[in-house]
């Protein structure tokens, strides 16, 4: 480990600087906001927007200086006493942190630009306007964090942000969201807190390549029950994870997601956009270390998968566009945490920077819609006769087969062009055949489409086809090389993340025929005929459709058992001859 | 030699200053200010006469919190001539504790004796028939009394014990936590914010000469009470509705972790005083903006009723918010950093304790943000009158932040040699690791 100072090379020296104005710009801005009179406030609210911009393209110039050579370290401490100072402040900017800082930056700029207008002439601006800065800052020093534990001070600076950045404090429910999000993040703080400490406690330091390197050495174990051991590198990495699931909002810790809604509209841009990210960044961080515990791959891969499939039925039950797109992000979230549990560390990154920026989109443009429903309200109608004649043999055609070639072709270029070791890795098969799945529902709501003739449908098909396998294939996979460019990394989180046999066959053959049955029964649909089901699976989809429309009654359970608890404190300590009976 | 005759100048300045404040006793205007001037001389006089004492790291950073804490809590009180009498005694209990953690010798258990009969008799002068848990305070404080003179009569290890006990009725640990209940409820004017930082400090400073001679069998029990008590005091704060019992529910639970670590631990580092003049300070912090209430709305006022105080006092709403995030242990506050130092210098005796510690921590973020919100925000009453901080309330509450931000950000090699990481249980065993 480098000694206290700044590790860089000779052709590094201007882009310091750079590293340092990336998280201080927009600490700049927000200080020219939050300082001054009410008479320089609307030009200060402007001026202020002139840093954050400024770090979204100092950050480009990082990206730049750190892809062409090398990794930065700054640091303000001496990293062989770190136990024994608090705030180890110091910057390790890889490409992993440059590719993060450009998308913060980028994110924050828009956000704070789209806020100028959206908080024009409310009482808080000022006050609003500075956290979003604060904000900025603070993720950005997060994601730029040269040791473990600069990465818990911000990871948890950021949970109190959020919650003044609720904004609306005279309304219940905001308050009452913001509050319950606050005390669920520190669910996963306190867990992320017990796996640093036990990090310390095991290698004995927080700086991220000395703890890898020891964690690789180390053969600690530790015997939870009387014949079951786990190793020191499991159990560090499951607490860590856990506080990843509560930023990332895993099930069953989402509640707090929707809830959050009630904040204002480029909050909840910025929230979805890039500190829900925490999750899948702090993996992929850590992502040596998580790959030394095969087992807490799998956790991360159970609970992104159950996360990407309640996340994405509650999302088609929702009736408000808030809540729908809220429920669309814990299913990627989930999704994102599924592919770190498959290994795909770099996928989960570019899913992460994909779906950011998406989200960011839509969630500024949801005012517009909401708007445009007002004044032209429309309503959902089905008329099965209007189904049946609007089939085209040709649609359904051309995406029956080309469903069927996708995989071929998914094949061929993945093993033939792109030389990824399919056979040694099974978590890239597992991530093709969901690639299979998802493609497969995307044209089967092409061919629902009525509006358009059937060859331009057909044509949309291929379109698509095109699109997921260059996306999903080459643009991944360079990627990945960027990311991580040692194939030899790759491998081995892939091989970590092996599943057992039977599980991995099973995985695909209910990917296949998930895919199957949906063609099966679009075809059937669209001739008038049905599949014959007893009568009470009819009940049953209406009870499920009530259960994931209420978010599986989550939130009212813990808002209970919440409620249950207080009374029990309440009557002990009426009992209990206290303080308080007088 | 020296350093009893330093302590005894020490100890002078604060008394004299009472003496002092005795002189203008009629007008109230002038008993504050003396006040206040008295304690910035102890102050100066602690820094400028430090190289003559011989204390250790750790006690150093408490001698000079002292002062500070009377400082503020005094600055934080409104001028009314009902206040004398706790000024001038915050004076007395300055010198008191300034002498106990400066002297090795006779002096300092004379003081520690002067200190317990001074609050049993005010608790006692404060007794009202509506509290009558208070007699079971003035009794732990009589015990404490009692344990303190036998521990100075005795030999090892019945003066180990005896010590120990003076030790939890101080930093209060349960079951002996009435005492500090008591004097953190009944105590008028300014004094229990400064209590909540003295008491602490000087039950701390007892624990440091204890804890390496604790018999085996003395330590597990304590690190039991320290379990319990964690836990027991964030559950009956989650319960509370008074804003007083919450704090001393809730400095309960914090202190409990401290016994925990230190006794696990066998020795005190430094980042036990930074831990205890952080939850102390944010305490008296808390307890300042809560006087701040009582002087607008009355003694026993619902937090609810007052509601929406982030529109209509906007600086009291940023300094208490601060304040608090300082107590739920946030960085970059005192608390967070003294209990990242206790817990990665400390061996971790059993993981089922450590797990409760922790949830006892998470629980803090619960019943103190609940009452910070229901104070700040919600909806803004119409009927009250609103008045923002006046000036010495604002200078108060601000030095107490960053008092608390200084303690959380300050340089290992000020807190000595003893605040470096212990050796990583890996390496010890002590966490039943196997390798």
């Amino acid at each position: 480990v480098a000694p206290v100072g700044f590790v860089f090379s000779e052709g590094q020296k201007m882009s310091v600087l750079a590293v340092l104005l990336v998280p201080l710009l927009p600490l700049l801005a927000a200080c020219v906001v939050a300082l001054g009179s009410d008479g320089t406030r609307a030009r200060r609210t402007k001026i202020a927007a002139y840093p954050i911009g400024a770090a979204f393209c100092a950050a480009i110039v990082t990206l730049y200086v750190v892809t062409t050579q090398g990794p930065i370290t700054l640091r303000f401490y001496d990293p062989v006493s770190v136990g024994s100072f608090a705030f180890p402040i110091g910057f390790y900017i890889d490409r992993l942190s440059a590719v993060m800082m450009v998308l913060i930056s980028a994110v924050g700029s828009i956000i704070y630009t789209y806020s100028i207008r959206y908080m024009y002439q409310d009482a808080h601006e000022p006050r609003y306007l500075a956290l979003i800065g604060g904000t900025t800052f603070v993720l950005l020093c997060m994601v730029s964090s040269a040791n473990l534990m600069m990465l818990f001070l911000f990871w948890q600076i950021l949970n109190y942000l959020l919650y003044v950045l609720a904004h609306n404090h005279s309304h219940e429910g905001t308050l009452d969201g913001a509050f319950r999000m606050f005390t669920l993040l520190r669910v996963g703080d306190v867990a992320f807190l017990a796996g640093i400490v036990l990090a310390h406690s095991l290698y004995g330091t927080f700086e991220f390549q000395e703890l890898f390197v020891r964690a690789a050495e180390s053969t600690a174990t530790h015997s939870l029950l009387p014949g079951i051991e786990i190793s020191g590198a499991t159990a560090v990495t499951l607490l860590l994870f856990i506080g990843g699931m509560s930023k990332s909002a895993q099930f069953p810790m989402f509640i707090w997601l929707p809830r959050f809604l009630y904040a204002p509209t480029p909050v909840t841009a910025l929230l979805h956009a890039g500190i829900i990210n925490a999750g899948g960044f702090l993996i992929n961080r850590l992502a040596p270390l998580f790959g030394l515990s095969s087992t807490t791959l799998h956790v991360a891969l159970v609970v992104g998968t159950l996360t990407a499939v309640l996340g994405a039925t509650m999302m088609l039950t929702q009736n408000d566009i808030k809540k729908t797109l809220g429920f669309s992000t814990v299913g990627q979230m989930g999704y994102m945490i599924m592919e770190c549990g498959l290994g795909a560390f770099s996928l989960a990154v570019f899913h992460l920077i994909a779906h950011g920026l998406f989200k960011a989109t839509v969630f500024l443009s949801s005012g517009n819609v909401i708007h445009k429903a007002r004044q032209d309200p429309e309503f959902p109608h089905v008329d099965p006769r209007k189904e049946q004649e609007s089939f085209s043999r040709l649609t359904w055609s051309t995406g029956f087969f080309t469903t069927l070639v996708i995989p071929l072709i998914i094949l061929l270029v993945t093993h033939g062009i792109l030389r990824i070791p399919l056979l040694e890795s099974q978590g890239a098969v597992i991530i093709l055949f969901f690639i299979w799945v998802t493609s497969s529902q995307a044209i089967l709501t092409l061919t629902r489409l009525r509006a358009v003739a059937s060859w331009k449908v057909s044509a949309a098909m291929l379109l698509t086809l095109l699109f997921v396998v260059l996306v999903y294939l080459f643009a991944v996979e360079s990627f990945t090389v960027f990311l991580y460019p040692n194939p030899a990394d790759v491998a081995f989180y892939f091989q970590a993340a092996d599943l057992p046999n039977w599980l991995f066959d099973l995985l695909l053959l209910g990917a296949t025929l998930s895919t199957i049955l949906g063609w099966l029964y679009l075809y059937l649909r669209a001739h008038g005929r049905s599949v014959w089901m007893p009568t009470w699976v009819d009940g049953v989809k209406i009870r499920l459709y009530v259960l994931f429309m209420n978010r599986l009654y989550v939130e009212q359970a813990v808002q209970h058992i919440g409620k249950f608890l207080l009374r029990l404190l309440h009557r002990i300590d009426k009992h209990a001859q206290g303080w308080s009976q007088r | 030699m020296m350093n009893e005759m330093v302590t005894t100048l020490l100890a002078s300045v604060p008394l004299l200053g009472a003496l002092l404040c005795l002189t203008v006793w009629s007008r109230p205007a002038h008993v504050k200010p003396t006040s206040i001037v008295m304690t910035m001389i102890s102050l100066g006089a602690t820094i400028g006469l430090s190289p003559f004492l011989t204390v250790s790291s750790e006690g150093f950073l408490l001698l000079f919190l002292l002062p500070l804490a009377a400082c503020l809590s005094i600055l934080g009180q409104p001028t009314h001539k009902t206040h004398r009498s706790a000024w001038v005694l915050t004076l007395v209990f300055l010198g008191l504790g300034l002498s106990i953690l400066a002297s090795h010798g006779v002096m300092g258990q004379l003081a520690l004796l002067v200190l317990f009969g001074l609050v049993i008799g005010l608790l006692y002068r404060h007794h009202s028939a509506l509290w009558p848990m208070s007699w079971w305070g003035i009794g732990v404080y009589g015990l404490g009394m009692v344990a303190a003179v036998t521990s100075d009569v005795t030999e090892p290890p019945v003066s180990t014990v005896a010590s120990l006990l003076a030790c939890a009725v101080l930093l209060p640990l349960v079951p002996l936590h009435s005492g500090y209940f008591t004097a953190l409820t009944r105590l008028p004017g300014n004094l229990p914010s400064f209590i909540v930082v003295l008491f602490p400090a000087v039950g701390l400073h007892g624990l440091v000469a204890v804890t390496p001679v604790l018999p085996n069998n003395v330590a597990v029990a304590i690190m039991g009470f320290a379990v319990i008590g964690a836990l027991y005091g964030a559950v009956r704060a989650l319960a509370q509705s008074r804003m007083r019992l919450r704090l001393a529910y809730s400095s309960l639970s914090l202190f409990s972790m401290l016994w925990w670590f230190a006794v696990a631990a066998g020795i005190t580092t430094a980042w036990a005083s930074v831990f205890v003049g952080a939850v102390s300070f944010g305490t008296s912090g808390l307890l300042l903006a809560w006087q701040v209430i009582r002087t607008r709305y009355g003694d026993d006022v619902d937090p609810q009723a007052v509601s929406g105080l982030a529109s209509t006092m906007p600086r009291f709403a940023v300094l208490l918010s601060l304040v608090a995030l300082a107590v739920m242990g946030l960085p970059p506050f005192g608390v967070f950093s003294g209990f990242m130092g206790l817990l990665l210098t400390s061996p971790i005796a059993s993981p089922v304790a450590l797990f409760v510690i922790l949830l006892a921590w998470l629980a803090t973020s619960w019943y103190i943000l609940d009452a910070v919100q229901r104070l700040l925000f919600g909806q803004q009453r119409a009927d009250l009158p609103f008045t923002d901080l006046q000036q010495s309330e604002f200078v108060a509450l601000l030095m107490v932040v960053l008092i608390v931000i200084a303690l959380g950000v300050i340089p290992a090699g000020l807190l000595g040699p003893d605040s470096a990481p212990a050796l990583t249980s890996a390496m010890t065993g002590l966490f039943a690791w196997n390798k």
